[in-house]
């Protein structure tokens, strides 16, 4: 607060100095009145629905129960759905899956990502377009992009037919049917789906690099490797750990294109955070053992965030 | 950087495979939206790269006007899911605008809602699949369960975050000199607002809720909860194109989504001086 409004107040007092005070309340009621609606909507879905979810989590109340939610504490179990999901092995093999497929798809994405932005640095023919189409993945519907490798990984489809021509006799693995593969076949469409993202993001930050200081360097007699290693990657260190969180974040709810490939199978094969909770909460419909799993995750997300961002912030004053 | 022969070759020949990987998933699909049933290619029969007789029968058949080869007739056709979809991503596109633009500014401007911006990212943190429960109990009990309007206000909440951080930085870059000189003029500051400010910044507006409208197209996790029968959107009624006796209808399902993702990749490629601001929430500007 304090920052923003003395900046407001010098400029304003400046200009007007007589009248400056009346136009700073003015402005205050107006910023209130302005960034209400959003802290409304802020406070209609993050405060509300975590104090029922907290109170449900408590219950083992299921919408088919016939009594509405805020009767759940009539179900009240002991924290047992806390205490069930200790044990649910099924649960710790969702985050472990999850765990997998972010620690192989994420530093995959970055080193692709990053290799192609080396390669788009300077200027050559047909860039511009070429820059467009590397794109158009993650503009790609998410769930349209889930069908569109679900055809591809069929036994009689294109990526065994190129493998086919590829070895010279005939492939015909059932990639999504057959549960090592159909892990790699979905952590392939996510790598295909997001590697443009990490791309665009690392392009944006190695342009930003001062070309004269590269230009000396060259002239002072450095090798690539030493301008890269000595040059580019300080300036890039912020923004390869906002790239990197982007994908972490957004890997660890992993939903649309493996649901739509492989529903979470065979058995629980492909089965990720997401997955197992939303087939809890649509097949199962134990909502009071939903809301438990999902506490304990938003839980151990917001220390896992609030530890980063602290780490983050002791390297930046060191 | 480094201009010598051998690079420039493994340079094109790099992008030109980075360019097949990329394009080859789109362009199967797009082919196989023209093929006819016969080149589907189900088991035993030969794979058609590119359609032979291209047809338009399967479009003809999500929209209900003929079922080509098939014994099955559509229950119902892909008009409603494509209005329910395109509803709920406009008007949800316009409560994120709305909220995110006037409390962006409030913030650029005048010091007000210090707490949004982090508040804001927490949301963009959290799984939706692990806040969906509370959500869905609230929607039904405003009735808001099966409805576009229901699914236009939870998407305009998910993706207020991004309006909000874009049009912050918008209104960060923009010079005051204009506004102060205006309030000299003796301008209230709300009209400064809406009739200065707003029509210098159509640009960024444009950009951000094209850039907004993306992300509410994108989503079938939501839908997917809050959605039964009446407002489906695509994706979700993607799902439910196939059946027990034609098995997946590919032909069909490669059309509708054909028509799904046409529209996000022009935008995005419409807009894409502004992606990386969006996507990293302001941190990086190209």
């Amino acid at each position: 607060m304090s920052m923003l409004a003395t900046e407001e107040k010098i400029s304003v007092t400046g200009d007007l100095s007589t009248t400056g005070t009346r136009i700073e309340d003015g402005g205050r009621r107006l910023g209130l009145m302005l960034t209400l609606p959003a802290q409304l909507l802020v406070l209609f879905i993050a405060v509300f629905p975590l104090l029922m979810q907290l109170y449900i989590s408590l219950t083992d109340w299921s919408p088919l129960d016939g009594i509405g939610w805020w009767q759940a504490y009539e179900l009240w179990n002991n924290f047992a759905n806390y205490t069930d999901l200790a044990v649910d092995s099924r649960f710790w093999d969702a985050l472990g899956r999850t765990a997998l497929v972010m620690l192989i798809c994420v530093p995959a994405e970055f080193l692709l990502g990053l290799g192609l932005a080396i390669l788009f640095m300077d200027n050559f023919a047909g860039k511009r377009v070429f820059y467009s189409i590397m794109l158009i993945p993650m503009m790609v519907v998410p769930a349209v992009a889930g069908y569109m490798f679900f055809m591809l990984f069929q036994s009689g489809g294109p990526v065994n037919d190129i493998i086919s021509t590829l070895i010279g006799r005939p492939f015909a693995l059932a990639w999504l049917s057959s549960p090592g593969t159909a892990l790699i076949a979905v952590m392939i469409a996510d790598i295909w789906q997001w590697t443009p993202l990490m791309f665009l993001i690392l392009l944006a930050g190695l342009v930003g690099v001062p070309e004269d200081q590269m230009r000396a360097a060259t002239l002072l007699g450095a090798s690539w490797s030493q301008r890269f290693r000595t040059i580019v990657m300080p300036k890039m260190k912020t923004i390869i750990i906002i790239a990197l969180s982007i994908r972490v974040i957004e890997n660890f709810k992993i939903f649309d294109t493996l649901y739509i490939m492989t529903g979470g199978g065979p058995g629980v094969a492909t089965e990720t955070i997401s997955v197992y909770i939303y087939k809890v909460t649509q097949q199962d419909l134990i909502w009071g053992y939903v809301a438990a799993i999902a506490l304990v995750i938003l839980i151990a997300l917001s220390i896992l965030v609030s530890l980063a961002i602290s780490r983050m912030n002791a390297a930046k004053e060191a | 950087m480094n201009r010598s022969l051998p690079f420039e070759i493994f340079r094109y020949a790099a992008i030109l495979l980075a360019l097949a990987v990329t394009l080859i998933p789109t362009l199967w699909m797009a082919s196989m939206a023209f093929k006819p049933i016969a080149e589907w290619s189900a088991a035993g029969a030969d794979l058609t790269w590119w359609p032979k007789s291209p047809t338009l029968d399967n479009f003809r058949f999500i929209f209900g006007t003929s079922t080509s080869d098939l014994i099955v007739a559509l229950d119902r056709t892909a008009g409603k899911p494509i209005l329910a979809s395109l509803l709920s991503a406009v008007f949800g596109t316009l409560i994120a605008m709305t909220a995110g633009t006037a409390g962006a500014y409030g913030l650029s401007r005048f010091g007000s809602g210090q707490n949004l911006p982090l508040a804001l990212i927490q949301l963009r943190l959290f799984p939706p699949m692990a806040v969906m429960i509370p959500v869905m109990i609230m929607w039904a009990f405003f009735g808001l369960v099966d409805t576009w309007w229901g699914l236009a206000l939870i998407y305009g909440i998910v993706t207020l975050p991004f309006a909000f951080w874009l049009m912050k930085t918008f209104f960060d870059d923009m010079p005051r000199e204009i506004e102060d000189a205006a309030l000299v003029e003796g301008c209230s500051r709300l009209r400064v607002f809406m009739k200065i400010t707003l029509p210098m910044m159509r640009p960024a507006l444009a950009s951000s809720a094209l850039f907004v409208f993306i992300l509410n197209w994108s989503d079938y996790l939501i839908a997917l909860l809050l959605t039964t029968r009446e407002w489906v959107t695509i994706p979700v009624y993607m799902a439910s194109l196939s059946s027990s006796m034609t098995g997946q209808l590919y032909g069909a399902k490669a059309a509708l989504g054909l028509i799904a993702a046409v529209p996000p990749v022009i935008m995005g490629i419409a807009i894409q001086k502004h992606l990386v601001r969006g996507l990293t929430f302001g941190a990086l500007k190209q």
